[in-house]
């Protein structure tokens, strides 16, 4: 996972983002929260899941949940997702499907912002906060809110 | 002191290579070595062992060699040593062993005589490791020390129970003693003095038992009992790391209460229970050798690997198949052997005698009956029978629940007991065993049985049903009500049980884990809970099928069959408005189509295999439907993965698994269907405002099922199916000819054969047919052929018979059904004129012995009229069909009819209807409770003993009949016999047992 030699180590006051594209959007995530980058997986869809859960992945023996980052955002799947961001969440492992993988880069606290209130809802809820980059702004993923979203509290029936 | 752990290490391997070779030598005497030959072994053995232990400042062990050494030298130039000498040098030897592995040893030299003057060895002995340096607690020999803890806590508890029992010999006195003794040490070396403490008193408190002099008191083994449970606690305490606080107050109220326990123990000169010595327990100790302690967390990743190997092995497997490579094939085929026993053995690893969790129950009823003042006897049986440890973990409560309603409302008190006519002990079964692949655990009491009326009348004020519901409900549903949240019958709450929480934890629970929960109950006679458990949750056999694009995994558990139905044959998919079903033998299956449940769209076209659908039937909590999938693949064993709650929540798949080409697969859930599709109970209450499935429920529940034959005529003719014994097709070079009878030679009888046709005057059959097929009927434990033109289908109609319209003999009326109206046959009277020598009359006096000292007068059907009150009769029959035509025989001869459907509905009513009953007119093939039994349980009622009781049944062969009389018939009748069953009733009635 040392995509960046020996800088890998956030320090107190940045931290390392691994960086992906859905749609037009840039996001990040936590380095440390990243198991793994592979290629589009083959999916095993599961009849009656919501739309944003593509289906089943075999991780090597374990199985893992994809999920559309697109749909889940609203994009709708017309992106070409063609790259699956492993992680682990609430000892389930999850397969976000993203369009391009980019960088790992390191980000300055002090550069950080929470979310600006005019992003769209669907997105705003899954989005901790944003960075202010160079070029571009940089959306950090908030994988707690994702792990809240996976495990609706059990209907009663 | 001060020797390096390396320096133990190795006198310790020294050592017990000495004694090995000791231990081998005396052993070879056993097989006809001589006793010079092996005598300088053995000295030497112990000889230089002594040396060791002195130099290593093993006192224990130097002095406990010594006389070892000593007692051998006794024996030097003997040729032979008696087999008892040679036993306890070998326990010598064993004591030996267990000094060096610090575990204390209370070894009597005193079987030595020439050593009787050697003085026991101190009990207390140092254990090794507190000879040698102080060691460090580390977390490793804390946790070995709760393990052992546990082991000897479970240890005390049980030969606390045998010494209550009194079937506590002295070695297990000696044991409990040293188990007490141990605990005792370890408390005091690990710094938990509470435990050690009470061990101590404990220990004391046994010491005038143990001398023989005094016997065990109640209040002994009860305040044993208390300290027990107090150590227990303490263990518990060390296990979840929360600190030991100073409990001095309640070690000092346990001291105070075993001392003055112990001081009022009674003396006695003999030890007439404690005297016995036990065989047993060699052979268990000898088990414990070859164990070692391995942590749970090591086995759990063994078995994930496990798992992950059975998947590549299928992967090689399905690889293999499609190659041609010899070698590798077979390489292949070697390497699936292998892990399947490697998957068989690794799940024992973890398996568990099933007795860890059920041999505490003992404790739980002593107490629980000594609550409640009942007595109850627990008897547990299949002890041995192994679990998955985490199985066993997650019915521990389930079943800890169940024994204690058992004790709480199954077992009656002891006077309600009492004037039932039982035992005023109460008895509860636990018992373990395998059955097709599972693990069935029954919880057997034999208390009053849940009583359904009760059932209902709660479900009702809790609105669990509806009254239109309640009617119809079969035993069975009503048993699974008390599964309902929030449900309890229980008139008061106890601190046992009643509060309504509990059953349908114990249900969800059960089901968690993949088993399943039964319940059989019998008014007055007992309750039975039957568990069902998979054995091992981590790989399960399933059935893949297909669906859509997708596979799917049906575990085995849940998967009764496969039917495989051609559309296009006549027993096909049939819509009930709207719903699909299908007769499976009979029975309505009511089916879902996997695609609609997940919402796969079904393909437009799906090829020529459009007519023929898959189903598999599936069991959910005794609610069999049935699962239409597109394509059924494999049985494989599967790995179960767990899915994310999101998934969980869609509620129709348990998990996931990959499969031998590294597919994915979903595992279905089958409750989790029969729920979404509103399947079983619940829909029930749910969908029943439309009407459209009560109607159904009826339907089913009133069923009759017919034999559909074609006769030599345009009307189709049926035979109710409960005559019929088989169905035959003889050619017709078979038919031989006696006299003017044709007849067939059948598994060595001769089985006449009876046109069906000529007997109702249809035109005669064409002669020249190749094939004939012939309906077996049984009648009077003779065997019957009926000739009929075709055999075409079974019927299964609620729609009642029409007995307006009935022309001729031999026909019991007609069935309206909605196509065309079908002729109901009789086939007895068909037999009875065809074959007049086995007429009604003839037949019964024949068949049924019990015919009376006096046989039956005839009375013509009027003379019953003559009756001034009508009689009361109580008709017990469970075909709807017979129930309605025997009733409509009784009420035209002027009889009061009251029904039951079986014994135990005969039963209630007899119970809860104050009105006399003059007659029981009584079916023998019944569920639940047949004639027979039913007979013998009303010949055992003070108010009915006297009743007169007939048997009717289309099984009236000598043997039925014999036992019919047996069990306290008056009479035993062939079915549908109007005029003969008139008789004898008015026969009965007239004259009634006792007067006659």
């Amino acid at each position: 996972m040392n995509f960046e030699g020996t800088k890998a180590v956030a320090s107190s006051t940045s931290e390392l983002l691994t960086t992906f594209h859905v749609g037009e959007h840039f996001f990040g995530l936590e380095v440390m929260r990243v198991q793994e980058v592979t290629g589009h997986p083959s999916v095993v869809p599961v009849p009656l899941a919501p739309a944003f859960v593509c289906g089943l992945v075999n991780l090597r023996g374990q199985i893992a949940t994809a999920i559309a980052l697109g749909e889940l955002f609203g994009y709708g799947r017309d992106t070409t997702q063609q790259m699956s961001v492993v992680c682990r969440l609430d000892g389930n492992l999850v397969s976000l499907l993203v369009d391009s993988i980019g960088d790992v880069v390191e980000v300055e606290h002090s550069q950080f912002e929470p979310s600006p209130p005019a992003l769209p809802a669907s997105i705003k809820q899954f989005v901790k906060g944003i960075y202010k980059m160079d070029k571009q702004l940089l959306s950090v993923l908030d994988l707690e809110a994702l792990a809240k979203e996976l495990s609706p509290n059990q209907e009663i029936n | 002191m001060g020797f390096t752990e390396q320096e133990i290490e190795e006198f310790k391997t020294e050592a017990t290579e000495m004694l090995d070779a000791a231990e081998h030598g005396l052993l070879g005497l056993d097989r006809g070595g001589k006793f010079k030959d092996i005598y300088d072994t053995v000295f030497r053995a112990f000889h230089n062992l002594k040396g060791g232990a002195a130099m290593m400042e093993l006192e224990q062990l130097q002095h406990h060699t010594h006389q070892l050494e000593d007692a051998l030298v006794a024996f030097k130039d003997h040729d032979e040593i008696s087999k008892e000498k040679v036993s306890w040098f070998l326990r010598g030897i064993d004591a030996a062993r267990m000094i060096l592995e610090n575990k204390e040893v209370n070894f009597d030299y005193g079987n030595s005589q020439s050593n009787a003057a050697v003085e026991h060895a101190e009990p207390a002995a140092k254990p090794l490791s507190e000879v040698g340096e102080q060691p460090k607690l580390s977390s490793v020999a804390i946790d070995e020390f709760i393990a052992e803890c546990d082991t000897i806590s479970e240890n005390i508890f049980s030969r606390l129970r045998q010494l209550e029992s009194k079937e506590l010999c002295k070695d297990d006195l000696h044991a409990l003693y040293r188990d007490i003794h141990s605990l005792k040490g370890s408390a005091y070396l690990f710094g938990f003095a509470a435990l050690g403490d009470v061990a101590h008193a404990m220990e004391t408190s046994l010491d005038r038992v143990r001398e023989g002099t005094h016997l065990p008191s109640k209040a002994l083994i009860d305040s044993l009992f208390k300290s027990a449970d107090f150590i227990e606690s303490i263990i518990e305490k060390i296990k979840s790391k929360s600190l030991e606080q100073a409990r001095g107050e309640e070690v000092q109220s346990i001291r105070q209460l075993l001392e003055s326990a112990a001081n009022e123990l009674s003396p006695v000169s003999s030890m007439p229970t404690v005297d016995a010595t036990c065989n047993g327990d060699a052979k268990k100790n000898s088990e414990g050798n070859g164990s070692i302690r391995v942590p749970v967390a090591l086995l759990d990743n063994l078995m994930t690997l496990m798992g992950e190997m059975v998947l590549v092995r299928n992967q090689v497997l399905q690889f293999s198949g499609r190659s041609e490579d010899l070698e590798f094939v077979s390489m292949s085929k070697r390497l699936n052997v292998v892990t399947s026993e490697i998957q068989g053995e690794m799940m024992k690893t973890r398996m568990q005698p099933v007795g860890t969790v059920v041999g505490k129950f003992h404790r739980v009823v002593r107490d629980l009956a000594n609550e409640l003042g009942k007595k109850i006897k627990l008897n547990i049986s299949g002890e041995e029978t192994e679990l998955d440890k985490s199985l066993l973990e997650a019915i521990k409560d389930p079943l800890t629940h169940i024994v204690r309603n058992s004790c709480d409302h199954g077992i009656e008190p002891a006077d309600i007991r009492k004037s039932a006519g039982k035992s005023i002990e109460g008895r509860i079964d636990i018992k373990a065993y395998h059955e097709g692949g599972q693990v069935v655990i029954e919880v057997i009491d034999d208390g009053g049985g849940l009583r359904k009326q009760l059932i209902l009348k709660k479900a009702l004020e809790k609105g669990l049903v509806r009254e239109d519901q309640a009617a119809k409900m079969s035993d069975k549903e009503i048993y699974q009500l008390i599964f309902a949240p929030g449900f309890s019958t229980a008139t008061k709450v106890t601190s046992v049980s009643g509060r309504g929480v509990g059953m349908d934890v114990v249900r969800t629970n059960i089901e968690r884990i993949g088993g399943t929960i039964d319940i059989n109950s019998v008014a007055g006679a007992g309750t039975d809970f039957k568990i069902k458990i998979p054995l091992t949750l981590a790989i399960v056999p399933a059935l893949i099928v297909g669906c859509g694009d997708g596979k799917f995994a049906i575990p085995q558990v849940h998967l009764d069959e496969l039917v495989r139905v051609d559309q296009m044959h006549e027993n096909k998919i049939e819509y009930l408005l709207g719903t699909p079903v299908y007769r499976l033998r009979g029975n309505v299956l009511p089916l879902v189509d996997l695609n609609s449940v997940l919402g796969i769209k079904k393909e437009a076209d799906r090829g020529g295999d459009a007519r023929v659908v898959n189903i598999a039937v599936l069991n959910a909590d005794n609610h069999p439907f049935g699962l239409i999938i597109d394509k059924v693949f494999d049985t494989a064993d599967i790995v179960v993965k767990p899915l994310n709650r999101l998934l969980k929540s869609l509620q129709v798949y348990s998990g996931a698994t990959i499969l031998g080409n590294g597919d994915v697969a979903l595992i279905l859930d089958v409750h989790g269907i029969s729920k979404v599709s509103n399947l079983g109970l619940k829909k029930t209450s749910e969908l029943s405002t439309s009407g459209e499935s009560s109607e159904k429920t009826r339907s089913i529940s009133d069923r009759q099922d017919f034999l559909l034959i074609r006769l030599n005529s345009p009307t189709k003719h049926a035979i109710p199916l409960t005559y019929v014994q088989r169905l035959e097709e003889f050619k017709s070079s078979q038919v031989e000819w006696s006299g003017k009878q044709p007849v067939i030679r059948y598994r060595d009888i001769i089985l006449p054969i009876i046109r069906v046709g000529d007997q109702l005057g249809f035109e005669p059959l064409a002669r020249d047919r190749e094939l004939i097929p012939v309906v077996v009927i049984q009648r009077g434990g003779k065997l019957f052929g009926l000739e009929v033109s075709e055999i075409l289908d079974t019927l299964s109609t609620a729609l009642s018979l029409d007995t307006s319209l009935v022309s001729k003999p031999g026909l019991f009326g007609h069935l309206n059904t909605t196509d065309e109206l079908v002729v109901v046959v009789d086939p007895f009277a068909i037999i009875s004129t065809a074959l007049p020598e086995f007429s009604p009359n003839k037949l019964n006096e024949q068949a049924s012995p019990i015919a009376l000292s006096a046989p039956p007068t005839v009375f013509s059907k009027h003379d019953s009229f003559d009756l001034t009150a009508p009689k009361k009769i109580l008709l017990v029959e469970d075909t709807a069909f017979f129930r309605k035509s025997i009733k409509a025989v009784l009420e035209s001869a002027g009889y009061e009819v009251l029904l039951a459907s079986d014994g135990q509905d005969a039963m209630e009513m007899l119970s809860s209807v104050g009105e006399k009953i003059d007659l029981i007119v009584s079916d023998i093939e019944m569920p639940r409770m047949n004639g027979f039994q039913l007979a013998a349980t009303i010949r055992q009622h003070p108010a009915y003993n006297k009743t007169p009781l007939l048997a009717i049944s289309s099984r009236a062969d000598d043997k039925y009949v014999n036992q019919g009389k047996k069990v306290g018939f008056d009479y035993y009748l062939e079915k549908l016999q109007p005029d003969v069953l008139l008789n004898a009733i008015s026969n009965l009635v007239n004259h009634p047992r006792g007067a006659a």
